[in-house]
């Protein structure tokens, strides 16, 4: 379903690139995490497969199409079959639960009587039945989430990307979003998470795919958020990372 | 579904944003004013030409017992050199650039002046020997005036040659001036309008960017992203140049076709529905120029 070969992309030609290289495969249907600090390309990942950045070099598949040859005008086609869910939930904060939700229909030109039936449909798989009218305001985050995911699969996606979906949620609400895209899941659409969330990765037993640096490090079936393969090297490394710590606190300091 | 969508649109941005479409719509209110103002003047001057230049003829002047002219140095202009000249009219030298003339005698030229000035205290104090008498010549072509004034303005008994278009050229100088500066005060209201109307798409796409965000999220079309903010700015603009159509309308009416052809009794104005004719091309430009700076302005701050 998404398919990376050697990708590369560099924002600044005087830094390390973003990714670097990175040759991935993910299948339809499935489930993968994708893990790593800040900066380590994740973000980047997502960007890529939704052609809002031109990878350097290498080629990205989605839905067995390289994105490089979708011509801009074909853009729209491409990400109608993605749905994307955000950290920060991105509701319209003037339009109730069913608008913000309807409203994904209504641009790409869905008649009226479709929305009608499927929206009420869609809210119902990620629990917010009897909710319509709430505005945005009126929910809780992770209610607000909900709605959001509902927005990025009422058009019945192949796809969907979450870029930290729980970063703004307390652990029980985490679990209730997993909850939702586990069962968006289990209907057949492909998930990329990407995530900091080590309890919730823990929990799910997926596909764990880790970024540092821009290079993929590692890549397990049902796996933990922390590797159970120790890395070579690993400890020296973070000895290094965190002597620079010290010095550059220290130089602050005089 | 989409249409309805996308008026939803437009809507709700010329409601967010009313007052910097209140002053597209002025500003393109005023600048095309100032547009048709020059068009109208013209038209005026088109239609002035055309009713004026069918009566103006070239006038030679013959020499009174007044006259202080050199030509006029042997007194008043004898019988013979008034036959002299009238046989030169019809020479076919001259023939040739003229339609046909009349001699104007002084007292023909009393009783034109006496009713031209028949309000005037100044018709009081002038006497029939005064005014000179005159031969008035329709010419072919009012161009070839130059020739007419050469070959009788020497003759013995002639004062001067005159053209009379000479008097109305002037005046169409100046209303051509001022339509020149009604065009150039246009441009620069034109470019205000512009800049303005670049602003409140940059502002209306800026304040609107989490709904394009999101369209653009779930694929919506470019189309459907950027048209409501291209019709958004062509709309102010359009109720800008109906306005000013609509107050051009109401100067040809009320000022032109009322006040002042009462006042100038002789004077062709142009008439309300003439005015008309600019409208749609008020109408055009004012939709094109806002078409055209919202479509560059979103190409550069709407991303799709």
């Amino acid at each position: 379903m998404i398919r990376f070969e050697n990708v590369t992309k560099v924002y600044d030609p005087n830094a390390r690139p973003a990714l670097d290289a990175v040759n991935l495969e993910i299948d339809r249907g499935e489930f993968t995490f994708l893990v790593g600090a800040s900066g380590s390309g994740k973000s980047t990942f997502l960007r890529l497969i939704l052609k809002e950045d031109r990878a350097t070099s290498g080629s990205v598949y989605v839905a067995g199409q390289n994105v490089a040859n979708i011509s801009s005008w074909r853009v729209p086609k491409l990400r109608r079959g993605i749905g994307v869910v955000f950290q920060d939930f991105r509701l319209l904060p003037q339009k109730n639960v069913f608008a913000n939700v309807a409203f994904a229909m209504q641009v790409i030109g869905k008649s009226r009587s479709i929305i009608r039936e499927t929206v009420p449909e869609v809210l119902k798989t990620v629990g917010l039945e009897g909710k319509e009218r709430r505005m945005p305001h009126e929910l809780s985050g992770g209610e607000q989430q909900r709605v959001a995911i509902a927005r990025a699969v009422v058009n019945r996606p192949g796809i969907l990307l979450a870029d930290e979906p729980t970063g703004n949620l307390d652990p029980i609400t985490s679990m209730g979003i997993m909850g939702v895209l586990d069962k968006i899941n289990q209907n057949g659409t492909t998930v990329v998470m990407a995530t900091h969330d080590d309890d919730i990765v823990n929990e799910m037993r997926k596909r764990v795919v880790e970024l540092r640096n821009g290079v993929v490090v590692r890549d397990e079936a049902k796996a933990l958020y922390t590797s159970m393969i120790p890395v070579v090297g690993e400890s020296r490394r973070m000895k290094d990372a965190s002597d620079a710590e010290i010095d550059r606190a220290q130089g602050v300091q005089q | 579904m989409r249409l309805a969508f996308i008026l939803g649109e437009i809507g709700s941005g010329l409601r967010r944003n009313l007052s910097m479409v209140i002053s597209v719509v002025l500003v393109t209110f005023v600048s095309l004013t100032f547009v048709g103002a020059a068009g109208m003047l013209q038209m005026q001057i088109n239609q002035m030409k055309g009713y004026w230049y069918d009566k103006v003829q070239v006038a030679i002047f013959l020499c009174n017992d007044s006259s202080t002219s050199t030509g006029c140095a042997s007194g008043a202009v004898t019988k013979e050199q008034q036959d002299n000249l009238a046989k030169m009219l019809d020479s076919p030298a001259v023939k040739q650039y003229i339609n046909d003339y009349q001699f104007e005698s002084q007292a023909d030229a009393f009783k034109h002046f006496k009713e031209q000035f028949s309000n005037s205290p100044i018709v009081d104090s002038v006497t029939q020997d005064q005014l000179p008498s005159s031969f008035r010549i329709n010419m072919k072509d009012p161009q070839k005036y130059q020739i007419i004034s050469e070959t009788f303005s020497s003759q013995a008994g002639v004062e001067t040659v005159s053209d009379q278009r000479q008097v109305l050229e002037r005046i169409f100088e100046w209303m051509n001036g001022a339509s020149v500066a009604a065009m150039v005060v246009a441009g620069v209201m034109i470019f205000c309008a512009v800049l303005l109307i670049t602003t409140t798409i940059r502002l209306s796409a800026f304040s609107r960017r989490r709904e394009t965000g999101i369209m653009r999220l779930v694929g919506a079309s470019k189309t459907v992203i950027q048209l409501p903010f291209i019709l958004e700015g062509v709309i102010a603009a359009v109720v800008g140049a109906v306005l000013a159509s609509g107050t051009l309308w109401l100067v040809a009416q009320f000022w032109l076709n009322g006040d002042l052809s009462q006042q100038f009794l002789n004077t062709p104005f142009i008439s309300s529905t003439q005015v008309l004719v600019i409208a749609p091309v008020l109408i055009a430009l004012g939709g094109g120029l806002a078409g055209i700076s919202s479509l560059l302005t979103l190409r550069r701050y709407l991303k799709v």
